[in-house]
């Protein structure tokens, strides 16, 4: 996809500090300080996974933003994450955080692994190989399951399965939370700081044209496998953070088409703004419990995401978040009124 | 110093280049002919887009055809394209600073390398406007500043001049007169507009089917009979 | 060492439905540039209508011609009322878009018929003969015939009929082929009426020989794009060898210990291979 998409919406600000973004972020993060308090059990769990998966999504924007990569594979790389993430928590005991990182780091490792032939040829390959290797975690996944506390490779127990160890700081539900919103906005912060530099510049120019980038000295394939790691390691982040929410995982969650849905879900919520993952990450989870709510068959949501999908693609590119920009734009313009100035 | 030696490409059947030998030493020389002559053809076979069937190019004495395509920026070779490849997401300052990403800076510190050379094109204020509010004179002048950091030995320019106003255009000359002086390489300029190549370069390569029919000082090579006939017209009587 | 024999002849006639789908998929692929990412979950719906019609009484024999028309009107419906208005976009998007179609159909299937376990019957599995010393089900024995005479009524029909032609040069040039007078709204019609055909003939027999689940059978889209990776999506020769060593393979590693149950990701090998072998040489295409 080349910038013609792009136009309009900006993930990359120029040098000046985004005070208005970064104050929105900040009350934003207070206001979720204070929302546990005011949820069910049941819906904090639930927005424990969806802090999880605002990170898978964020994952399947970074690479479609910047690269216009269409990767159908990161709910199983968050499988991937997930996996390593148990087994090093299970296995040596080591701390939460160490735990989350192997699986970010395992996750990274398989998707460059399996996406490198396809990262030198037409992005319709990469979609295909990652369509594959969705369906390939899932055979390995449903066959081998998620370790819970047992001995061997696989860390499978016999007795009792037992629960991911929390991080020391965030042991209830509540704390987890707040635990899971900081480690979304840290992801979200790594993501600005390659967008802000030399990664950012050079995804730029590959966006921009073969031609641009190779001229301006660009190694292309260098820079793709940089931001399919980087997804990557994303997914297996967020993979860690749903083991450690919910406790274990389950080898049946992880069909193809999940990822598939991802992927859908980011383009739907908004690929190329900030507030889309979080739209993605509310529609994939929350949006099924209401249905669960009401009594309304899962399906259902799997058809409204395609219709949603089919329909962002042929008519607006920059998904919910970008409509919702978009509208916000036009209130305050008339706000503002006719010869107001613009911030 | 440009050397090339036989360059021959081929398209298929036909011969975009044919059997090319020249010295380019000048610090500014012009490249011109008629449409199809091989004039972007040979930028692109300095740019590394195209291989050659036959033949070899080089730059300062080092052969060019080892040098994979994503190097040959570092290594000093720079373009600026007809179509002009300015990212448009990015500001001025940030499209310098991509390319300065990948080419050598001698320690010296980014910001002043980039205000240095956003300065030098004339775009020393709209450092931080982001490319797609340039006009399009501004966006070439960004292309220009891109291809001057980073110790470059030849900046090739794609038809520069085209659809300029004419205090544009005489800024375009200033900004190509000077390109040597501020960073040390040299200038191969591609362009249609005639004026503009007698006015900054003081030698030109005529191409015509994919050869050489003319090389020497400009006002020479613009009144050789054999340019005219396959590129500039008869001269029109009295005028 | 176990006996290969029945996994060769169920691996053929599984190979025979992966080629099916994918001519279906490189066929298409050629005239409108389109990737069906949708193939599986079309074929799955025919072999559900199929399973639907025998499970109300209709008669056996006639249920899957009329799976194969619903696929087949399913298909050129996407084709005629929701591919034009993608066709200004890039390859990339106009295969999401079939990606989302799989997944509207997914949901509808799952909605209408869940994931229980269930088998599509068809009249000839009770029909076989000997072959080689193994029972070969005349379905298994039809569906590789088919495999065969349809790879070959769509490659004389490429090569010699002036809508093959058509094809061919949309194919080669859409906006020149429209400028010479090539009705591509029509060949294009045809083109996603052929997909549809194949994938629902590759959908029941699928069904038939695997197992009816909508999930399954959407994903077997997945051999059948990695058949057409190995055929570079051009070559339809290459693309019948892939499917065919893909189904082949796939059925020979059943047997086979610790490797039998993952043998699923057969498909998946044989692209990164081809994917890797078509890097050998690197090339730089200059627009």
């Amino acid at each position: 996809m080349t910038d013609r998409s792009l136009e309009g919406v900006s993930l990359v600000a120029s040098s000046r500090l985004p005070l208005r973004e970064i104050a929105v972020g900040a009350s934003a993060l207070a206001a979720l300080y204070f929302l546990p308090s005011y949820l069910s059990d049941y819906w904090l769990r639930v927005l424990i996974s969806v802090a999880a998966l605002v990170v898978a999504s964020l994952s399947v924007s970074v690479l479609f933003a910047q690269l216009g990569m269409v990767s159908l594979a990161q709910y199983g790389l968050l499988g991937v994450g997930g996996w390593f993430a148990l087994r090093m928590s299970h296995g040596t005991g080591a701390p939460f955080e160490l735990a989350l990182l192997t699986g970010g780091a395992a996750a990274a490792l398989v998707g460059l692994v399996v996406g490198l032939p396809a990262l030198r040829m037409r992005g319709l390959y990469l979609a295909i190989i990652t369509l594959m290797m969705a369906g390939a975690i899932q055979v390995l996944i449903s066959a081998f399951g998620f370790p819970d506390g047992g001995a061997g490779i696989l860390g499978k127990s016999t007795g009792a399965r037992v629960m991911m160890a929390r991080p020391f700081l965030a042991q209830s539900d509540p704390a987890y939370f707040r635990y899971a919103v900081v480690i979304a906005a840290i992801c979200y912060l790594l993501v600005l700081a390659h967008l802000r530099g030399r990664p950012g510049r050079a995804w730029a120019m590959i966006r921009r044209g073969e031609v641009c980038a190779l001229a301006g000295g660009v190694h292309i394939v260098a820079y793709k496998v940089w931001a399919f790691a980087l997804a990557g390691f994303l997914a297996g982040i967020a993979g860690g953070l749903l083991a450690g929410g919910v406790g274990q995982l389950d080898g049946s969650a992880f069909p193809a088409s999940q990822s598939i849905m991802l992927f859908a879900l980011t383009i739907v919520g908004g690929a190329y703004s900030w507030f889309g993952p979080i739209i993605a990450g509310l529609m994939l989870r929350a949006f099924p419990a209401l249905l669960n709510e009401f009594h309304v068959d899962g399906n259902i949501a799997t058809m409204v995401f395609g219709v949603g999908l089919l329909h962002a693609l042929m008519t607006a590119p920059q998904g919910i978040a970008g409509q919702l920009a978009d509208a916000f734009r036009s209130v305050s313009k008339l706000v503002k009124g006719n010869g107001g100035t613009t911030a | 110093m440009i050397e090339i030696d036989d360059l021959t490409v081929l398209f298929g059947g036909v011969r975009g280049l044919s059997a090319l030998t020249a010295r380019l030493p000048e610090p500014i020389t012009g490249l011109v002919g008629p449409n199809g002559a091989g004039k972007t053809t040979l930028i692109n076979v300095l740019s590394g887009f195209i291989r050659p069937a036959r033949g070899s190019v080089s730059v300062d004495g080092k052969d060019l055809k080892g040098i994979p395509v994503h190097k040959r920026a570092a290594f000093g070779i720079r373009r600026t394209f007809q179509n002009e490849q300015v990212v448009e997401n990015l500001s001025a300052a940030d499209n310098v600073a991509a390319v300065l990403d990948n080419v050598p800076t001698d320690g010296q510190p980014r910001r002043a390398l980039i205000a240095r050379a956003l300065d030098f094109v004339g775009l020393g204020a709209k450092a931080n406007v982001l490319g797609r509010n340039l006009n399009a004179y501004e966006r070439r002048m960004v292309e220009i500043a891109r291809s001057t950091v980073g110790s470059p030995r030849l900046i090739m320019m794609d038809e520069p001049g085209a659809g300029l106003a004419q205090d544009e255009s005489e800024h375009l000359r200033q900004v190509i007169r000077n390109v040597h002086r501020h960073c040390g390489a040299q200038v191969l300029l591609v362009d249609h507009d005639v004026d503009l190549i007698s006015a900054t370069c003081a030698a030109t390569l005529v191409l015509d089917f994919g050869s050489s029919i003319a090389y020497g000082p400009t006002p020479d090579v613009l009144a050789d009979p054999k340019v005219r006939t396959a590129y500039l017209g008869v001269l029109e009587e009295g005028a | 060492m176990p006996d290969f024999t029945p996994f060769l002849v169920s691996g053929l006639a599984l190979a025979a439905t992966y080629v099916l789908s994918a001519v279906g998929i490189v066929v298409l692929y050629r005239a409108s540039g389109v990737v069906n990412f949708a193939q599986g979950a079309v074929g799955a719906l025919a072999a559900f209508i199929s399973w639907s019609i025998v499970e109300r009484g209709g008669p056996e024999s006639l249920s899957w011609l009329a799976g194969v028309t619903v696929a087949t009107l399913v298909s050129l419906a996407y084709g005629r009322l929701i591919a034009p208005r993608l066709v200004s976009t890039d390859p990339i998007t106009r295969a999401v878009a079939t990606l989302s179609f799989a997944l509207i159909l997914l949901g509808f299937m799952g909605y209408l018929w869940g994931e229980g376990p269930r088998r599509l019957r068809l009249p000839t599995d009770t029909m076989s003969f000997e072959l080689l010393g193994v029972r070969v089900t005349l379905t298994r024995a039809i569906a590789f015939g088919l495999g065969v005479s349809v790879t070959a009524i769509v490659m004389l029909f490429l090569a010699h009929s002036r809508m093959g032609l058509q094809m061919r040069a949309l194919a080669s040039n859409r906006e020149l082929s429209a400028m010479l007078g090539v009705r591509v709204f029509r060949i294009d019609g045809w083109a996603w009426v052929i997909s549809g055909v194949l994938a629902g003939v590759s959908g029941v027999l699928l069904a038939d020989l695997q197992r009816l689940s909508g999930q399954t059978l959407t994903f077997a889209v997945i051999p059948a794009i990695a058949a057409a990776v190995i055929g570079r999506f051009a070559s339809l020769p290459a693309t019948v060898a892939g499917a065919l060593a893909i189904g082949v393979c796939e059925a020979l590693l059943t047997p086979v210990p610790v490797i039998g149950p993952f043998r699923s990701a057969t498909p998946f090998i044989f692209a990164v291979g081809a994917m890797l072998w078509m890097q050998r040489k690197p090339v730089f295409v200059y627009r």
